[in-house]
């Protein structure tokens, strides 16, 4: 081990006894080692349950991708391409006002082939050659469904359960609920990557912490020379000099701590130490090169490239193997107004291979049977195309009533379809799924009733699955 | 009914001892509201079986639910305590009664069942003084020493006179004292020596600037509009007007008045309007596929969320949707606090760039000054009309020239529009004043411009043509214009948006409009010389399709003038003459045109002055009251027709006042009538929290049932009504309870202090609690020299990691463009707050969002702030600042050193400090000497230039020193 990384061991294991020693109570102890790290060990009674998931890989594809033209495909689409859609499909319901003043719409069928993969036939589409390679490990919902139908509340409601801003993020859920299981990484991690397509702007709440403790929050990680913010040294400070001051100032607050026995000193001395194992674990989490070139082959070339979504799939299986709780991919570039088979063909090259190679990888590591892997995005897209419907091109806008997620590993059933949607994939004709629903089933892997993991907040019990039942999926497993 | 055997050993347990009789709030209201109110408490949507616990009508012996004096006969407890699991109550999916709260309730039902109303919705009380004890100052020091009274814990001795100074200097002011201020305190043996210096503290801009910062996180103040492309807008001039109001001391209640109704006030004053831009903070929406409607109602909802946390202490947003379960707050009480905010004039559809309406005008003095000068311009131009005429014969003459000049004009010939573009910058403004190439150079069609290619267009003039649809972006377009002789040649124009025209490389007219393009929007006239002329136009879209409009010719003069230009003299009627005179008189009689141009450039200087004044949002209602329907599950578009709410308050606390208007203005009023039971409260207690990091109520934004109950329920009433009686004077308040004994108390916690008292509910002793990120920055700035301490202003964007805007903005929609010079030294609470992206380091230590009203900050501790304070360049900036003032003030280490913890601390370094640094020194000393380079990179940090008469290595070691001072748990902390 690194003498200097040795040392910081030493003074967080001494300060420890020290503070045992001196008889501060188990309070004070508890609520400094509660502090130690990003999460919060002190007991909330949790799980409730063994859990099945030690960890969430979440692949967020911001900007609600197109499930008519990736995974939910009817054959009979062919036959209603540019017919009108029918008013018994649409009942009426709600358009957004960027479309509802188009005078026509025209269904339209994918552009792209589909085919029959896997032991159960499911279809997929040629856009995501290597997600159908995977059908037979995964579980595919066809029946997600939302009532926010614009991107900002509805990518709100699916992070934080509510489409109001206020609330936590589901990572800032786990971290509060579940704690960190490792002593060098934050706990909920958080990392942006963007496609071809138009991107529709993200928000710091989403992986905000609402009002839970804010050190919940999720951190974001970037490529280039500081993964995490402020993480390097300035200019001319090595890591020793580094070393030397935090040597120095933990001696003068464990002196401070002597005067005034506030337990919040000795938590600050070992943030200090764990900020500074962050500057070596984070580079160390974040260079890829020492994967060999089989990685590459797996994830594809663009995972060489720093800040590719390939790159941050490597970067979440790396993660995942230093037991960080809860990733988040988000990758944007989904919003296919307009453009959609040259757009929608660029999402997929960039994000197909990573994201099946992440399940693959982490199958063949044995880390897929406690790590859940969940692909999606805040809602669907229209059977009708927004726009002018040309022999090539078209667009499609938001609809909330139906689309498409997968999940996999962690207790999630391999090769299985739930959930249909009419010949339009408009509307859900068996087995919906609330995105609701969706939360308390991924907290339920984690060992978590999602009724009883509240948090007192403005005089009510706050839950990331909001107030309305949701129903954890059983049938999603295995 | 068997007697349960819980029950009866209950009852059993009695009958030896003879226990304090309970107090309803306190031992059994949240019993009941934990475990039985969810079914049987004040929400009409869940009760069961019609039953309601939380109104004391329940109890009497016809209901049989709650006997006085006889448990066994009350079913409540008959069904607590029931055997049968199917009959217990509560059922057994819900948490269970533990055996002690079963205790409770029986006892209360045999001590009478007497129910009280809930502590915080019942009048202020005037609590007496509680006598006895010889500590303290004032009379809260009387409240917190009653409260140690059965115990054997005493207060902490006072703190000593410099942990005093910068507790104080932080907790009113948000910055550390200056070593002479501490040594001139510590040295002042006067007896009024404490309190002088709390008088000057107060009367510090830095108060108003703590207090200010305080009210932004409450009034959720941001820079951006928060929602989709979180677009920029100006609302610094009502987060001004409260530094303002701060610093004035205004009343609580007229600063409540103004910010809530300011608009509405009989002929409000600017400041007034400013005033009520406090719910103008609101986050908005620019999202296209929306509905109007829906946005606009969700504006709503965070007014009476707002509103209700800040003045009341309670959440009602429960009530959007069904009753509150716990508060008497029905969906219909809910939907009457909501009608008041639902008279807003403003649409829910905004925009994203800039303000939306309402708004006002706010001119600067300068610009106040240059109106009322252009004003004075015109009107000399019109008295000049009024009073002087031309020689006569002068109209005859020119009439006979233009006529044959008109009827014998070789018309200019006109070469094909060519276009280049577009060229899209940030915002539409950047795209309309920068020049993307064209326009300072002379023209050639065949070059490319940044780029781009000139193409040719077949436009015909007269049309509106559409240009594409790039959002803030600039499209050129050029053409020839060909003439015999030189002639004036009138234009007639049209453009979506802005539009620029430059003659032969002269700008010679511009117009920054926001608009559709159509026919005859504006006119121009261009001077043409003989021979060929270039003319190039600029059209600048801020957002929808690109258009322009363009004419040429006389023909484009008003028909009547026309009709009689081509008239012969002798032919032309009175009125055609008048009509032609008047045109004349502007446009052909020398003096005339030379008065008129003085007129049009008053006025077209007018305009871009109105234009470019700043703007700030306030609050208007529309002019007949919309009516307002409970909304079904809160569904904007389920208004339940048949059910009509007028506006209405929260009755059950304080009626409305008799003669309020039934609008926002009652609503304030109600809100600050001096028989409210909450305001006050909540007011007074969020100060308590200010100062002591905890509240008398710890839960500062819940006041309602499930809220905790105050640790010092008397001394709360009486500050508050203290408050009311003395004119809800802020200053009076903190002033009090600044000057106490309890306030006073060191910070230091002992055993059995810790043992006794581990929360500090009882005030044993004073907080220690971490500095805001706020204050930890700017106490950097202080005591490097470097803070540029001016008030007031726009936001300033400082030194934050590169691209965290553009990781998240809507299509690389805005990016950030760091600030430079002073405005990276400004105090914090100045810093622009992007909400989708805050500002990194202040967002680590806590600073809220501010998308959501937040009335107390959380302090936490963990390795990010680490990581700020050691490697932000702001802060190692700082440190190397500082270091600079070390080595120049002082000449020696240890004279230095005590310089430098004086200035962090308050305090000269203790011997321990004072080897650690030494020894730190002397080792960084080598590193440094040895590694110059390192030394010159460490003091490369930051945009200020260093002294570089200082040796480098000494500079760098005593930067680091500096650094580390800036990371003791005791300079980052309030003691």
């Amino acid at each position: 081990m690194d003498p200097i990384q040795e040392r910081s061991r030493q003074v967080t294991r001494r300060t420890l006894l020290r503070n045992g020693a001196h008889g501060l109570g188990a309070m004070a102890l508890g609520s400094m080692l509660g502090k130690t790290a990003f999460g919060d060990v002190r007991d909330k009674g949790l799980p409730h349950f063994a859990p099945k998931a030690k960890r969430v890989i979440y692949l967020f594809m911001n900007g609600a991708p197109s499930q008519v033209d990736l995974f939910d495909y009817h054959p009979k689409m062919r036959e209603i391409h540019g017919i009108e859609l029918p008013e018994s499909i649409r009942q009426g319901q709600r358009l957004t006002t960027m479309t509802s003043g188009q005078n026509s719409f025209p269904c339209v069928a994918p552009m792209f082939k589909f085919k029959k993969h896997g032991q159960h036939q499911t279809w997929v589409s040629e856009l995501l050659p290597h997600t159908a390679g995977i059908v037979d490990k995964i579980s595919i919902i066809k029946s997600m469904n939302t009532e926010a139908i614009n991107h900002d509340p509805a990518v709100t409601y699916i992070n934080t359960g509510s489409q109001q801003q206020g609330k936590p993020s589901m990572g800032a859920w786990l971290s509060y609920g579940l704690g960190s299981m490792n002593r060098d990484l934050p706990n909920y991690v958080v990392m942006i990557s963007r496609g071809k397509g138009n991107f529709q702007a993200l928000y710091s709440r989403l992986w905000g912490s609402g009002f839970l403790p804010s050190e919940h929050q999720g951190v974001k990680f970037r490529s280039g020379k500081d993964p995490v913010l402020y993480l390097s040294n300035p200019d001319g400070i090595d890591a020793a000099t580094r070393r030397r001051m935090l040597d120095g100032i933990a001696k003068i607050n464990e002196a401070k701590y002597e005067e005034t026995h506030d337990a919040e000193i000795q938590a600050r001395i070992s943030q200090y130490e764990m900020a500074f194992r962050m500057q070596t674990s984070v580079p160390d989490l974040m260079d890829l090169s020492s994967e060999p070139d089989s990685t590459f082959e797996l994830y594809g070339e663009d995972a060489r490239k720093p800040g590719t979504y390939a790159a941050n799939c490597v970067i979440a299986r790396r993660m995942a193997e230093r037991d960080v709780r809860f990733v988040q991919l988000f990758h944007r570039g989904w919003d296919q107004h307009n453009n959609l088979p040259k757009d929608l063909r660029g999402q997929c090259k960039d994000t197909d291979q990573a994201s099946a190679a992440l399940v693959l990888d982490l199958e063949r590591r044995g880390l897929l049977e406690d790590t859940l892997v969940i692909w999606g995005g805040e809602f669907g897209r229209t059977i009708y195309s927004q726009g002018a419907l040309t022999e090539t091109n078209h667009g499609r806008d938001h609809h909330p009533r139906c689309f498409t997620t997968w999940m996999a590993g962690a207790g999630i059933r391999t090769g299985y379809e739930h959930g249909e949607t009419d010949d339009f994939s408009y509307n859900i004709v068996r087995d919906p799924v609330h995105i609701n629903d969706l939360n308390a089933t991924i907290l339920h892997q984690l060992g978590i009733d999602h009724d009883r993991f509240t948090y007192p907040y403005q005089g009510l019990d706050q839950r990331l699955t909001g107030v309305e039942n949701p129903r954890v999926v059983t049938e999603l497993l295995a | 009914m068997p007697m349960s055997p819980t029950l009866a050993l209950i009852l059993l347990a009695w009958s030896t001892e003879d226990p304090a009789k309970l107090e309803f709030s306190r031992d059994v209201q949240p019993i009941l509201a934990k475990h039985c109110f969810l079914c049987h408490g004040p929400d009409q949507g869940t009760r069961k079986a019609k039953l309601r616990l939380d109104l004391p009508s329940i109890v009497g012996e016809e209901q049989g639910i709650l006997v006085p004096g006889q448990p066994l006969s009350s079913d409540l407890i008959s069904r607590i305590t029931h055997t049968s699991a199917d009959e217990r109550m509560p059922p057994a999916e819900e948490s269970a009664l533990t055996p002690g709260e079963i205790e409770l309730l029986t006892r209360w039902v045999t001590e009478g069942a007497e129910y009280q109303r809930h502590w915080a919705f019942d009048q202020i009380t005037a609590p007496a003084l509680p006598g006895g004890g010889n500590w303290g100052r004032n009379e809260i020091d009387r409240f917190v020493l009653s409260g140690f009274a059965d115990g054997d814990l005493k207060p902490s001795p006072e703190a000593d006179r410099a942990t005093l100074i910068r507790r104080l200097s932080f907790d009113l002011c948000g910055m550390p004292p200056t070593p002479d201020e501490v040594t001139a305190f510590v040295e002042d043996e006067s007896p009024g020596a404490y309190e002088k210096l709390v008088d000057r503290l107060l009367a510090a801009d830095a108060y108003a600037e703590r207090m200010t910062l305080a009210w932004m996180d409450a009034a959720r103040y941001g820079d951006t509009s928060v929602h989709h492309a979180d677009g920029p807008r100006d609302m610094w001039p009502w987060r001004d007007w409260v530094l303002r109001a701060y610093g004035a001391n205004m009343p609580f209640d007229q600063f409540t008045v103004e910010q809530l109704a300011g608009d509405l006030l009989p002929e409000p004053s600017t400041e007034q309007l400013v005033a009520s831009g406090f719910h103008r903070n609101t986050p908005t929406s620019d999202e296209g596929g929306a509905i109007d409607e829906e946005l606009r109602v969700k504006y709503m909802v965070d007014r009476v969320k707002t509103t209700g946390n800040v003045w009341l202490g309670l959440s009602m947003e429960c009530g959007q949707c069904h009753g509150h379960k716990y508060d008497p707050i029905s969906q219909k009480d809910y939907y009457r606090f909501f009608a008041f905010f639902n008279q807003s004039e403003e649409r829910g559809f905004q925009t994203r760039s800039g303000n939306a309406d309402p708004k006002i005008d706010l001119p600067t003095e300068t610009q106040k000054t240059d109106l009322a000068a252009l004003d004075e311009s015109v009107q000399t131009v019109e008295a000049f009309f009024r009073t002087t005429a031309p020689q006569p014969g002068a109209f005859e003459e020119w009439h006979a020239d233009e006529r044959k000049g008109l009827l014998e004009r070789d018309a200019p010939v006109l070469g094909s529009w060519y276009s280049v573009g577009p060229f899209q910058k940030d915002t539409k403004a950047e795209a309309y004043s920068v020049d993307h190439g064209p326009e300072a150079i002379e023209i050639d069609v065949t070059a490319k411009v940044d780029g781009q290619a000139w193409k040719e267009r077949p436009d015909q003039d007269g049309v509106v043509h559409n240009l594409g649809s790039k959002q803030n972006a600039a499209i050129y377009l050029t053409r020839t214009i060909d003439c015999e002789r030189a002639q004036a040649a009138s234009v007639s124009l049209g453009s979506d948006d802005s539009i620029r025209i430059w003659l032969n490389g002269k700008m010679v007219f511009e117009k920054d409009a926001g608009r559709a393009a159509a026919a005859d929007q504006d006119q121009t006239s261009l001077e043409l010389p003989a021979g060929e002329s270039r003319l190039l136009l600029k059209i600048v879209n801020g957002g929808g399709p690109t258009g322009y409009y363009f004419r040429l010719g006389a023909e484009n003069l008003p028909g009547p003038i026309l009709a009689a230009l081509k008239s012969e003299p002798e032919r032309l009627t009175d009125e055609a003459r008048s009509v032609l005179h008047d045109h004349f008189i502007q446009s052909g009689w020398p003096e005339g045109i030379e008065q008129a141009a003085i007129k049009a450039s008053a006025l077209a200087r007018k305009v871009e002055i109105t234009k470019s004044l700043g703007t700030v949002m306030i609050m208007r209602d529309v002019p007949e009251r919309r009516v307002t329907y409970i909304l079904d599950r809160g569904e904007y578009d389920a208004p339940r027709k048949d059910q009509p709410v007028e506006p209405g308050v929260l009755e059950d606390l304080l009626p409305f006042p008799e003669g309020a208007p039934l609008n926002r203005l009652g609503l304030a009023q109600w809100l600050v009538h001096p028989d409210h039971p909450m305001t006050a409260r909540v007011t007074v207690n969020r100060y308590w929290a200010m100062l002591f990091g905890r509240g008398l109520v710890s839960t500062v934004m819940d006041f309602g049932t499930q809220g905790a109950r105050p640790s010092h329920p008397a001394l709360l009433d009486w500050l508050a009504r203290d408050f009311i009686e003395n004119g809800w004077n802020v200053k009076r308040v903190l002033k009090q309870i600044v000057m106490s004994a309890t306030y006073r108390q060191d910070s230091r916690a002992d055993k059995a202090r810790l043992a006794m008292d581990p929360e500090n509910a009882l005030l044993t002793r004073a907080p220690r609690f971490r500095l805001h990120g706020e204050f930890l920055r700017d106490q950097a700035l202080a005591v490097s020299g470097t803070l540029v301490d001016k008030m007031g202003g726009p936001g300033v964007k400082v030194y934050q990691p590169e691209g965290l805007w553009n990781a998240v903005s809507l299509d690389r929609n805005k990016r950030f463009t760091q600030d430079h010079g002073e405005k990276l030294y400004r105090k914090s609470m100045y810093i622009y707050w992007k909400r989708s992206a805050p500002q990194p380091a202040m967002a680590t230590f806590d600073t809220p969002i501010r998308d959501t009203c937040v009335v107390q900050r959380q302090c936490t501790n963990t390795p990010m702030q680490a990581l700020v304070t050691l490697n932000d360049v702001q802060f190692v900036e700082a440190a190397r600042h500082m270091a600079q003032r070390l080595i120049l003030s002082e000449t020696d280490f240890n004279s230095r050193l005590d310089l430098a913890f004086m200035l962090c601390t308050a305090h000269p370094a203790t011997p321990l400090a004072r080897e650690v640094m030494l020894e730190t020194f002397n080792a960084q000393l080598v590193v440094f000497k040895a590694d110059k380079d390192a030394a010159l990179a460490l003091l490369g940090m930051g945009e200020s230039a260093r002294d570089e008469s200082l040796d480098a290595a000494e500079h760098a070691t005593w930067t680091v020193l500096a650094s580390m001072i800036l990371n003791l748990d005791e300079t980052l902390t309030r003691e």
